[in-house]
């Protein structure tokens, strides 16, 4: 096949999509959706001190269809996983899922040998775009991720970088 | 919303009435995790509740069987994650009986205050969850904002915020220090001042009575029947709390009441709840004013634990009610079998029999009011 | 007080045991000179009634039972009269003797008075009598513990798998139990 030049299209779509993406970026809707100890500190951080309203992610949606990302917080049992699937699949495009603490990660502290309980980590069957690690992580730490997954989303990063030490 | 079993809903409750099936959970703000209810509903009414387990199932009595005692230690900061240092306690009492350690002074009024902590910071979290769950969401906010200092202290001397790990066999791991003793007295001043917010706030709240006021009675036998403890227990008449009951570790050296309510509704439990974390600030007052000098690690205490054979039983008061451990040795360095008896585990079972012929919003209420943790029951 | 009640309402359901005890009988006094004789070990069975007092400081109950799996029902009627609550129900795998021991912990609102209740079953046909009549909160324990150890509570309403995925078939808590 010969190449041919093509016509520059008369619409861009891509810049739209950026605005676009700068759009969710800023206004990420997680799932209330907690499994285990790591949610309690999900919720930490959407309250008073931490406030992730700072980050406009906030608004916890207890409904799957109105969210954009997925907060895996805690264990997932073999017997949870089906409906942690389902949750997954009624949510609308695009979507994202952050793995939060070490169970979501990897099974964490309840990786065995001889376990029958438990998957070991959420990337067995879910596509994870931010891992967080921490059993839990710190409420600074999830923040963290959310900025993370923002610069994923758009490709650049808002907020300064924090550097420790 | 005011709806006690009158003849009227019992008569809605006829059984050839047509019914259907409400499914709620395992993802549901309103079970505190992964909690499933199947409901058998007759329009607003229901029939028949059937609680549905296992969705964290974390396998914490096999893990148990496979590590040595000292190893299973951070297993229990994660049972109960928001009273996590009353079960580190009971676990703690469970193995220095069965190998027989003393600890010394200081480590066990280290420990009382630590645990009354975290009974506090559990209570708070549970009352702004609770209010939420009703519809009111500022309250959370205040509440979250008193818990996170007392994660701050419990922070400075534990180094987790969370599923603490701090007792070990014979003591504690870390001594606490003066900014501890003058952070902890600032709280309890602090929180006291604040209480009659709350009480203004939310309790003297008219919606709030009149959701909680006479809904979800729980008899005494009903209790009986199915060994619920803790809060529930006591919003129902009974004076039963494990620190007075049987007392273990320094309790006995503080004075402190067990709040106790005779109305048996949601109400008395919530007050309960709310009367004890005044109770709480007052042991943790002791406890400071009357802090012995000393090491907080037994000196002969063995790195290694091998109890000798049989099996012993250990129970302390958590923030949900009496949790008890029993351990079976075998004479090795693993225990032969860990059973935990987590009390919200009992405290649940009620539930399919107490909401029947409630409105679906009252059993909720009285859901709360038992102060799940998900993880706990299923352990 | 309570303890003694208790003690006699269930004294008549305990099991009798053969059990071996070591017993100890000292040399007799050596003559002068002579060199003292070893003590001489003695095993004997012994018939005893498995209902114990333990030191409660150390064990951390009071009484501790052990009656044959058909008195379980009567001892629960017996505790529930006299007002004890049930803290929980477990089993213990003992594959070496062939045996699961299945656990009840009671324990009283007023005084302090812990009573352990065993009872002990066949391991390849574990199976008791359930008690979920009379403890409507045995009943949740009961389904767990079979569960755990398959052991079959005859008379129980429903032992589907409660902890377990609903199509589980394996006993996790058993020794020989290999994910
Ligand atoms: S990572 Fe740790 S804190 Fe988080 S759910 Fe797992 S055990 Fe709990």
């Amino acid at each position: 096949m010969e190449t041919k030049e093509l016509q520059p299209s008369i619409i861009h779509l891509a810049p739209l999509d950026q605005v676009l993406a700068i759009g969710r970026a800023n206004s990420l809707w997680p799932m209330t959706f907690g499994l285990a100890c790591c949610a309690i500190e999900m919720m930490a951080a959407g309250a008073s001190r931490f406030d992730l309203a700072r980050f406009g992610a906030e608004v916890f949606r207890p409904s799957p269809r109105q969210c954009d990302v997925m907060i895996v917080a805690g264990t997932i049992s073999k017997k949870m996983a089906p409906a942690v699937k389902t949750l997954y699949d009624q949510m609308p495009e695009p979507k994202w899922v952050i793995a939060m603490g070490n169970c979501a990660i990897s099974g964490g502290p309840f990786a065995f040998e001889g376990q029958y309980g438990i998957i070991e980590g959420a990337d067995k069957f879910l596509p994870v775009d931010v891992y967080i690690p921490g059993c839990p992580p710190r409420p600074e730490a999830l923040i963290e991720g959310i900025l993370e997954l923002e610069e994923k989303v758009t490709g650049s990063r808002r907020w300064p970088r924090v550097q420790c030490g | 919303m005011n709806a006690p079993v009158t003849d009227k809903s019992l008569a809605v409750l006829d059984r050839t009435a047509e019914t259907f099936v409400l499914n709620l959970g395992p993802q549901h703000p309103a079970t505190h995790g992964v909690l499933r209810v199947k409901l058998t509903m007759d329009g607003e009414y229901i029939v028949h509740a059937e609680p549905v387990l296992g969705y964290i199932h974390r396998m914490h009595e096999k893990m148990g069987e496979n590590r040595t005692w000292a190893q299973f230690m951070p297993n229990t900061g994660r049972l109960d994650y928001l009273g996590a240092l009353s079960y580190n306690h009971g676990y703690c009492l469970a193995a220095e009986r069965a190998e027989g350690i003393e600890v010394p002074e200081r480590a066990e009024y280290i420990r009382c205050i630590t645990v009354e902590l975290n009974r506090i910071a559990s209570h708070l979290l549970w009352f702004g969850a609770f209010v939420l769950d009703l519809g009111g969401f500022t309250p959370l906010l205040y509440a979250f904002d008193d818990r996170e200092q007392i994660l701050d202290l419990l922070e400075s001397v534990t180094g987790a915020r969370l599923t603490f790990c701090y007792f070990r066999f014979g003591g504690v791991y870390n001594d606490i220090d003066d900014n501890f003793i003058t952070g902890a007295k600032a709280f309890v001043k602090r929180l006291r001042s604040r209480m009659p917010m709350y009480h203004d706030l939310v309790t003297k709240n008219i919606i709030l009575i009149k959701r909680l006021k006479d809904i979800g009675p729980l008899s005494q036998e009903l209790c009986r029947r199915y060994g619920a403890t803790g809060p529930v227990l006591r919003g129902s008449g009974v004076c039963f709390d494990v620190r007075k009951h049987e007392p273990y570790s320094v309790y006995p050296e503080f004075d402190f009441d067990i709040p106790v309510y005779h109305e048996c509704d949601s109400m008395a439990r919530y007050m309960v709840r709310m009367d004890e974390i005044e109770q709480s600030l007052r042991i943790v007052e002791q406890g400071l004013d009357k802090l012995p000098d000393g090491p907080v690690m037994a000196a002969k205490a063995p790195k290694i634990l091998k109890p000798a054979k049989g099996d012993y039983y250990a129970a302390v008061e958590a923030a949900r009610g009496s949790f008890g451990i029993r351990v079976v040795s075998d004479g090795t360095n693993t225990p032969y079998r860990l059973k935990l008896r987590s009390p919200t585990f009992s405290n649940l079972s009620l539930f399919s029999e107490a909401c029947q012929g409630m409105i679906l919003p009252d059993a909720l209420a009285l859901m709360g009011t038992l102060d799940l943790v998900i993880p706990e029951i299923d352990r | 007080m309570r303890l003694e009640a208790i003690r006699q309402a269930l004294a008549a359901l305990a099991v009798t045991e053969e059990v071996e005890v070591v017993k100890i009988i000292p040399a007799p006094k050596p003559a002068e000179g002579e060199e003292a004789a070893k003590p001489t070990e003695v095993r004997e069975k012994v018939s005893q009634t498995m209902l114990f007092t333990p030191d409660y400081k150390k064990k951390g109950f009071h009484l501790d039972i052990k009656v044959p799996p058909a008195e379980l029902p009567a001892a629960a009627q017996s505790l529930i009269d006299q007002g004890f609550f049930l803290e929980a129900i477990t089993g213990v795998d003992w594959p070496k003797e062939g045996q699961i021991e299945v656990v009840y912990d009671f324990n009283h609102w007023d005084e302090l008075c812990r009573v352990v209740v065993r009872a002990r079953t066949d391991r390849d046909q574990p199976a008791v009598p359930t008690i979920s009549h009379i403890y409507s909160g045995a009943n949740w324990h009961e389904r767990e513990t079979h569960d755990f150890f398959g052991v079959k509570f005859s008379g129980h309403p429903d032992l589907s798998p409660f902890l377990l995925p609903d199509d589980a078939d394996y006993h996790p808590l058993r020794k020989d139990f290999k994910a």
